[in-house]
């Protein structure tokens, strides 16, 4: 199968449908499928083979969307790059993931230019990526160090399954109009996806502060809000009159709800949000609609085909989470390794610490490994480590994210000087050319050595504490 | 306490090294989310703010008055510190 089928599908069934609002402009499902018609004879154009993995750089957007589907229609693999990565960060990724070409709005170093708005930056490779055998549709990158997995990869099947899983939690339908304000390229599959392919619409917000974003709720009349704690925090402590009648499901992703944002947002408009569980492995796995009041802090129970389990629980019933389900990821990337090797007998093991109550809601508690969550973007210590290290002042240091009350959590570094104690202010300037802004610690601390292990001598990740 | 002419100094070189690109010619009247600032600079910005003067500042703060650009900025800061 190809994803593109379904759009065709959508916009066969909803010609007129508003798919996608982005400003004024309000694109119906046909003049969707248009575009992507067009995009995808440009993309021929490019004469790259089936199954070619190619970079799309590009803000939310229409041109995002229909890129992505005309991507899909010439069998070509998408690679979402988030447009904050540095040029650097680009071009690693670029390696790592053997991308043929990137897709970016803004011009890069040797792009053409394909389309008003759309440039090509193509990449000579001495050969294709081996997809081995898969019907690949997107690989999503992930950093990480040296020795990590990097890419999530993710067949047409294995997305079509698990967006009719998710939508078994969500009920999505073409009565729904979402107002969307998370990144896409972090967040596309059991969202946007799912959403143009139950003929729902869906608001282009793309707004930081909580006034617009109420408006838009209000001007479209929105009955989903899917974004992250942050979001909802600010939409919380807005003091303005106007309510959110029309929401159903406002449903918080990306990293855990404080109590404080959870109890603020219902005593202000009145709706619950309901903590949701997405690993990028596996698609949506719980969604806590059942009891987001009182259990403000559980992700709720499996969606339906989903089936959890705590591996080794302690006395608490604490262990590592283990999920099977339909959708689950195909292979990491690079280097390639299929989820057969990867499972142990049908089960991913998450890497997060959790628990079921006696009543089945699932608790996260923390992760057994090192990486940061800030505001829902992840962060690997080890990469940011790589960066400073590579500072002339600095002999060697420590990531770690630190407990925060309105983020939960931050990135912090302790670095240990490699002379005299100075030379060091640029750190932050430093980070910035090498790293996405997301990745630059917010506070630097000088300590005399790093905290290790006893055995090993390994840097000391857990607890992640000064 | 710290002058908000200071502070617009202080914040428009954090925006300037840390979230703009450097092609970006910023300046104390740029308005700041047609310049591409983001949620997630929003948040980097607020850690700034809170790691430098010790300030988080409320949700309730977060306007697009005070993000106009980094005098409001800078202005709102400068109140909010005399407040404390």
């Amino acid at each position: 199968m190809n994803l593109i089928e379904l759009l065709d599908a959508a916009a066969d069934r909803w010609p007129q449908k508003p798919a996608l609002i982005e400003d004024s402009t309000i694109v119906s499902y046909v003049a969707l499928a248009e575009k992507i018609n067009l995009f995808a004879e440009k993309l021929k154009s490019l004469q790259l083979p089936s199954g070619a993995r190619v970079g799309l750089c590009f803000p939310n957007s229409v041109n995002y969307v229909a890129l992505t589907y005309a991507l899909w229609k010439n069998s070509f693999t998408v690679v979402p790059v988030p447009t904050e990565c540095p040029p650097e960060e680009l071009f690693e990724i670029a390696t790592t993931m053997e991308l043929s070409a990137i897709l970016s709005e803004k011009p890069l170093a040797q792009s053409e230019s394909l389309a008003p708005e759309i440039f090509v930056t193509r990449f000579a490779l001495e050969k294709p990526a081996d997809n081995h055998g898969l019907n690949i549709a997107f690989i999503r990158f992930t950093s990480g160090t040296t020795n990590a997995r990097k890419g999530v990869v993710l067949t047409h099947e294995t997305i079509h399954a698990r967006v009719l899983a998710a939508n078994k939690a969500f009920q999505i339908s073409e009565a729904d109009t979402v107002i969307w304000c998370l990144p896409m390229a972090h967040h596309f599959l059991i969202t946007i996806v799912l959403y143009l392919n139950v003929g729902a619409t869906v608001v282009l917000a793309r707004y930081v502060t909580a006034r617009p974003f109420l408006e838009a709720t209000n001007k479209f009349r929105g009955t989903i809000l899917y974004a992250s704690p942050f979001h909802f925090s600010l939409l919380a402590r807005d003091h303005s009159a106007p309510q959110i009648e029309s929401v159903r499901l406002a449903v918080s992703t990306t990293c855990a709800l404080l109590q404080d944002v959870a109890e603020q947002f219902f005593k202000r408009f009145g709706k619950p949000l309901l903590p949701a569980l997405g690993v990028i492995e596996l698609g949506l796995v719980a969604l806590n609609s059942k009891d987001p009041l009182r259990r403000w802090n559980s992700v709720g129970k499996p969606i339906a085909d989903f089936q959890v389990k705590i591996l080794s629980p302690d006395e608490n019933g604490v262990g590592e989470i283990a999920v099977a389900g339909p959708g689950i990821f195909d292979a990491y990337a690079a280097p390639w390794q299929s989820h057969e090797t990867i499972l142990r007998d049908g089960w991913f093991v998450t890497g997060d610490l959790g628990r079921f109550d006696a009543d089945g809601f699932l608790f996260l508690l923390s992760r057994k490994t090192a990486v940061i969550n800030l505001a829902g973007r992840k962060v690997f210590p080890e990469e940011i480590e790589a960066v400073l290290n590579r500072h002339p002042a600095v002999a060697e240091s420590r990531v770690f994210g630190r407990a925060h009350p309105h983020l939960g959590e931050v990135v912090e570094a302790e670095i240990v000087l490699a002379g005299a104690a100075n030379g060091f202010e640029d750190l932050p300037a430093f980070c910035h050319e090498h790293l996405a802004a997301f990745k630059i610690p917010a506070r630097f601390h000088v300590v005399d050595a790093l905290p290790r292990t006893p055995v090993t001598g390994k840097i000391r990740r857990n607890p992640a504490v000064v | 306490m710290m002058g908000q002419g200071e502070i617009e100094t202080e914040l428009l070189a954090f925006l300037r090294r840390e979230i703009f690109a450097p092609e970006t010619n910023l300046t104390p009247e740029t308005n700041l989310i047609a310049a591409g600032f983001d949620s997630m600079s929003l948040v980097r910005l607020l850690l700034f703010i809170e790691t430098h003067y010790g300030l988080w500042i409320p949700e309730s703060e977060i306007t697009n008055a005070t993000l106009l650009n980094v005098r409001a900025l800078a202005a709102t800061v400068a109140r909010l510190l005399h407040e404390k």
